[in-house]
């Protein structure tokens, strides 16, 4: 009896301590976001408090000022060009190969699939030094074009990897029946394959659009004043000498905030597409 | 390029029926089209630019001075091997490598072993929704966050909570051992939901026949871990040290916007060292060689890491 007493107590001291990492966790990962947020709804005064305060009067005079603050406006449409047609053409070039190396037979695959996936370990200063140079010799600096090519260095060889996990996962029978009909490898892999992959397409869509979204590095030198993206205009809110922190915020939150929408409609989605690989 | 392909393919002797040799041709035809696109785009736009990078890093090429632009040979490589800001850059990569990954593997494994399939499913899922925010954020974003609105003495959040503590008002950023310290833990703050994702869903993918089988034994918890669960997960452990590392060791925006590398060069990684001699002491060439010093110790850091995993 005082033997099963003592269980259950253990028991419950488990579980006691499970919530209380998981408070832990919620904290350090959770507050620092929502502060960023808070930090947006509050005056200048309330920022510059001390101790910090937790109960004020919301305004939303920083997203106002962030929005009239010279350039905003174009930066986020700049982004938004450049990340569409990047997730856009990463579709593009990434679900055709990553069906032929998932599901087709033919010489040289293995070197060239290793190749596409080497590409992915190359430091991305090592293109920014040689990009700078011919996109200055070829007068395209500063262009969406060069940008979205370069974004595609990131996004594609990953890209390629993740569609092969999704083809790789679907079933053969249909495909064999489709060819033993006498429908052409196009219409199998186009009309009976494709549709089968959306999800995973849309997975593949969605970080290709936050990768391109959130780049800085090579955003921060092959951009000027024509297609500045948001993550390069956010400096300017703390370069100045009085450092813009409402502003900040409230710029940091209307970029996060559309990422973090699809990111959570297709939360599990996204899981399974980051740590891909990972567990098989 | 395909017809080459082909006729180097219709010279192979094939073991199989005409017939077959037909399709089979076709098939990879077909295959080398879809293919096509992606391998012609990555020889472009990587192979073509980092070769081009290896020539670059044999030159002097200074923006501001452009009259002294000239072929040097390999005078880059030993002015770096010289360079005590080089051999300085070098240290705190390995430090800041290291440590970010060991922090993330050790804190995401535990989080995910405390929490996994325990926790009611809403909490589960609401957790699971909280921590994939880092993940997705821009690096920018937190790395400005970090600087203003966290660290800020006296006015950050981070810094009030540690003065409530005790600890006393920091400079974070402003001294050199607290600012490597402060970028080594927002890297872990922000890619530790990542290990701890994998983890969560490596140990859900686990039999669950082993454990009962353990718990008739009367293995203890940390028997369970040591001998099943560590075994058992150990290929995801691998893949996710693998990938932290090509990262950690590229990492640029948190850092960059944190501390720009400072103060003076004290959170300065190599990839950091080569974007600001590039571009903010406009010395291309010298920058081009630590870029490809970059190149190699990545290649040979994952060629060494697959083949752990491959005979793991």
């Amino acid at each position: 009896m005082a033997k099963t007493k003592q269980k259950k107590f253990m028991e419950t001291t488990k579980i006691f301590f499970r919530y209380v990492l998981l408070l832990i966790a919620i904290f350090i990962w959770v507050i620092p976001v929502i502060w960023v947020v808070v930090t947006s709804l509050k005056t200048r005064a309330d920022i510059f408090t001390i101790p910090p305060t937790i109960v004020f009067k919301p305004t939303l005079e920083n997203y106002k000022t962030a929005l009239s603050f010279l350039g905003i406006l174009s930066s986020i449409k700049n982004s938004l060009i450049i990340a569409i047609v990047t997730t856009f053409l990463t579709l593009l070039l990434a679900v055709p190969a990553g069906y032929a190396y998932s599901r087709l037979q033919f010489r040289f695959k293995k070197t060239l699939s290793f190749y596409t996936l080497f590409t992915q370990m190359a430091p991305q200063i090592g293109l920014l030094i040689p990009f700078f140079i011919i996109l200055t010799k070829l007068r395209l600096f500063d262009t969406y074009f060069s940008l979205i090519v370069i974004h595609l260095t990131i996004t594609v060889p990953v890209s390629v990897w993740l569609m092969i996990t999704y083809f790789q996962d679907l079933p053969r029978e249909i495909e064999e029946a489709a060819l033993v009909d006498g429908a052409s490898r196009f219409t199998t892999f186009f009309r009976i394959m494709l549709p089968q992959v959306y999800g995973g397409m849309a997975v593949v869509g969605i970080l290709s659009f936050i990768e391109s979204w959130n780049e800085f590095l090579f955003a921060s030198i092959l951009t000027g004043r024509t297609v500045r993206t948001v993550p390069v205009a956010l400096f300017s809110f703390l370069t100045t000498e009085e450092s813009l922190w409402g502003p900040f915020a409230a710029t940091g939150v209307m970029i996060t905030a559309p990422v973090i929408i699809v990111a959570f409609l297709a939360q599990k989605q996204i899981i399974r597409g980051l740590t891909f690989g990972a567990i098989k | 390029m395909l017809d080459k392909l082909k006729s180097v393919g219709e010279r192979l002797p094939l073991p199989d029926t005409k017939k077959f040799e037909g399709i089979r041709t076709k098939e990879e035809r077909f295959a080398f089209l879809m293919i096509l696109p992606s391998i012609l785009f990555l020889l472009f736009i990587f192979t073509f630019p980092l070769l081009y990078l290896i020539s670059l890093s044999t030159y002097r090429i200074e923006m501001s001075r452009p009259w002294v632009n000239a072929w040097v040979g390999l005078q880059n490589y030993v002015y770096m091997f010289g360079d005590a800001r080089f051999w300085n850059s070098i240290k705190i990569t390995f430090i800041y490598t290291t440590s970010t990954v060991i922090l993330q593997v050790s804190i995401g494994l535990l989080l995910a072993l405390v929490l996994s399939g325990k926790l009611a499913g809403k909490i589960r899922d609401y957790l699971r929704m909280g921590i994939l925010l880092p993940i997705i954020l821009a690096p920018v974003v937190i790395g400005l966050a970090f600087r203003t609105l966290l660290l800020t003495p006296k006015y950050g959040l981070i810094d009030y909570l540690v003065t409530l503590l005790g600890f006393g008002s920091q400079s974070w950023l402003g001294n050199p051992t607290l600012a490597l310290i402060s970028v080594i833990v927002i890297h872990t703050w922000q890619w530790t939901p990542f290990a701890f994702l994998v983890f969560l869903a490596a140990l859900a993918a686990l039999p669950i026949e082993v454990y009962e089988a353990a718990l008739i034994d009367r293995a203890t918890a940390w028997q369970q871990f040591r001998y099943i669960t560590l075994p058992l997960i150990r290929p995801s452990i691998v893949i996710v040290v693998i990938l932290r590392i090509m990262v950690s060791i590229r990492a640029f925006a948190a850092i960059f916007s944190a501390t720009g590398g400072g103060p003076g060069t004290t959170t300065e990684i190599l990839n950091l060292f080569a974007y600001r001699t590039s571009f903010t002491s406009l010395s291309l060439g010298y920058g081009a060689a630590l870029a490809t010093t970059l190149l190699l110790i990545t290649s040979f850091i994952s060629f060494l890491l697959f083949r752990i995993r491959n005979t793991s």
